[in-house]
């Protein structure tokens, strides 16, 4: 074997470079294209390509070329046996031997004669096929070496690592976007049946249809105006579309009655929170604290609310948050025993109740979001839009500024 | 881009001055320079590596690749300002079995003025 100094370091460099190149984390098809220059400037070749094994459709299809024109199109079978023999052989062949091995080849040599591939290596790792490497005759028109074939054998023992990675890491997306795709759907199937559940507990009452939407939707931005955060808004949204669950099971009669309640009817409909916590504890939710907000979001921060009696620390935040725009939507729309409230009269009741039946740190920002929305500073607003009637900045600004300052409040 | 800038016609040649990039695949766009030449009608294409400081395996299938076309076209690709590590490169891959090289690219534009292309 005649082998200067000089080819073996030239050859040395390539094999040091094909290896930076296959670990490097470029897009693949960067990586792949850039090894087959390799190869081919290694061998002196004007046309070459690497084919990949696609082991559904058992098929090689070209995953970069050079030389050979549009290769898109081209693509060929072994068959299995052939597959078999070759990987036993373990070693480049060359095309146009009619000898063992390369007399396996069958119709795939018609593909690689088109592309005047003179010599091919299988990408093989662990036994397994996962491509092949072709590559026409020297432009010096030199017959290839027993060398040159070794050194094809360890170049493309270099790719197939690199395409086995590959191929690997394209097997766990496909899972993980399947995955993915489930999960999407599961949550997707989740939320609907909430709503459904939300729709269930608006029915029972003409008038409150939407309420248990838009308690969520009030919740979620007053929250983020507090600076909740991702999960636990989810959370309190969740929470808001669930919050009178337990009027499930409160008599319809009892809920839209337009006449004073008895007090057994009383009794009962302020069982609803409850009932509520109790149909929902036994709920797995992927957020905190839904049942406990649906239990107290009838609490008073001065501890006369109701079912527990809990005093401002002792009601979840989110109770507490759900609390204010559950009276504050219950007072903005028609109920069987009056008409709504206007913005206005039910800013005055809040401010009335201020510090007694809602809790002061929930309502200043409650006032900052509304505001915020009023001013057209919120990109998309989510109170008002809600609200039956159209608010100007000039009363909005005079309402809030009526309520105690922070500092008043101290 | 600058790189691609790096040419300069000379009567009836085309120089070209590829830089390291050539050794990188985006080198493949000297190719098109050069597809773009012939198109023109150049049909003589020198090569200066003058800025080049070492040739790898990806350069050299890249000038494989522009000679194959020039040929095509019955063209010329000559090389020019070679340095001595470069030289051995293409000595042992075979490329100056087929190509003329020139000290410079004036020598290059010179030998190739005197030329007669069919």
């Amino acid at each position: 074997m005649d082998l200067s100094l000089e080819k073996l370091l030239f050859n040395l460099n390539t094999l040091a470079e094909l290896g930076e190149e296959i670990t490097s984390p470029k897009d693949f098809t960067r990586v792949v294209k850039s090894a087959l220059f390799m190869v081919m400037g290694s061998f002196f070749v004007s046309k070459g390509a690497i084919f990949q094994f696609d082991p559904d459709r058992k098929i090689f299809h070209p995953i970069a070329s050079k030389g050979i024109g549009d290769a898109k199109g081209l693509s060929f079978s072994v068959d299995d046996l052939a597959l078999r023999e070759f990987v036993k052989h373990g070693k480049p062949v060359s095309v146009a031997s009619r000898d063992y091995p390369a007399n396996l080849l069958g119709p795939a040599r018609v593909g690689l004669e088109k592309i005047g591939a003179s010599l091919i290596a299988w990408l093989v790792v662990k036994d397994e096929i996962l491509g092949m490497i072709a590559i026409n005759e020297k432009y010096s028109g030199e017959a290839f070496t027993v060398y040159d074939h070794q050194l094809l054998s360890v170049m493309a023992q270099h790719i197939a690592f690199s395409l086995h990675s590959h191929t690997l890491l394209m097997k766990l997306m496909n899972k993980y976007n399947e995955n993915q795709a489930l999960y999407n759907n599961l949550r997707r199937i989740y939320y609907d049946t909430i709503h459904a559940f939300a729709a269930s507990i608006d029915a029972k009452d003409a008038y409150t249809r939407g309420h248990s939407h838009r308690v969520s939707a009030y919740s979620a931005v007053l929250a983020r105006e507090m600076g909740w955060e991702g999960d636990d808004i989810e959370g309190i949204r969740i929470a808001g579309l669930l919050h009178d669950i337990g009027k499930i099971a409160i008599d319809k009669s009892i809920i839209n009655k337009a006449s004073p309640l008895t007090s057994n009817e009383c009794r009962e409909l302020n069982s609803h929170p409850v009932v509520g916590y109790e149909i929902l504890s036994k709920i797995k939710f992927p957020w905190k604290g839904v049942p406990m907000m649906t239990r107290n979001h009838h609490e008073k921060v001065d501890g006369t609310g109701y079912p527990d009696r809990l005093k401002k620390a002792d009601i979840p935040i989110g109770a507490r948050i759900m609390a204010l725009v559950d009276a504050f939507d219950a007072m903005t729309t028609d109920r069987p025993y009056r008409p709504r409230l206007s913005f206005k009269e039910a800013m005055e009741e809040i401010r009335d109740n201020f510090g007694k039946q809602f809790d002061p740190d929930v309502v200043r920002p409650f006032l900052s979001v509304i505001k915020k929305e009023v001013l057209g500073e919120v990109e998309s607003p989510s109170i008002t839009p809600l609200l039956q009637e159209h608010l100007d900045c000039a009363t909005v600004e005079r309402l809030l500024g009526s309520f105690p300052s922070a500092s008043m409040q101290a | 881009m600058k790189r691609h800038k790096n040419c300069r016609e000379a009567g009836d040649s085309v120089i070209l001055y590829p830089d390291n990039y050539i050794n990188d695949i985006e080198g493949e766009k000297l190719e098109d320079m050069c597809d773009a030449f012939i198109a023109r009608g150049f049909k003589k294409i020198i090569i200066d590596f003058a800025n080049t400081d070492l040739i790898n395996s990806i350069g050299v299938s890249i000038l494989i690749g522009i000679i194959e076309k020039v040929r095509d076209k019955k063209g010329v690709v000559a090389f020019s300002s070679l340095n001595a590590v470069n030289r051995d490169i293409f000595n042992i891959v075979g490329l100056t079995r087929h190509i003329s090289v020139y000290e410079d690219d004036e020598q290059a534009v010179a030998a190739q003025s005197e030329r007669v292309l069919m």
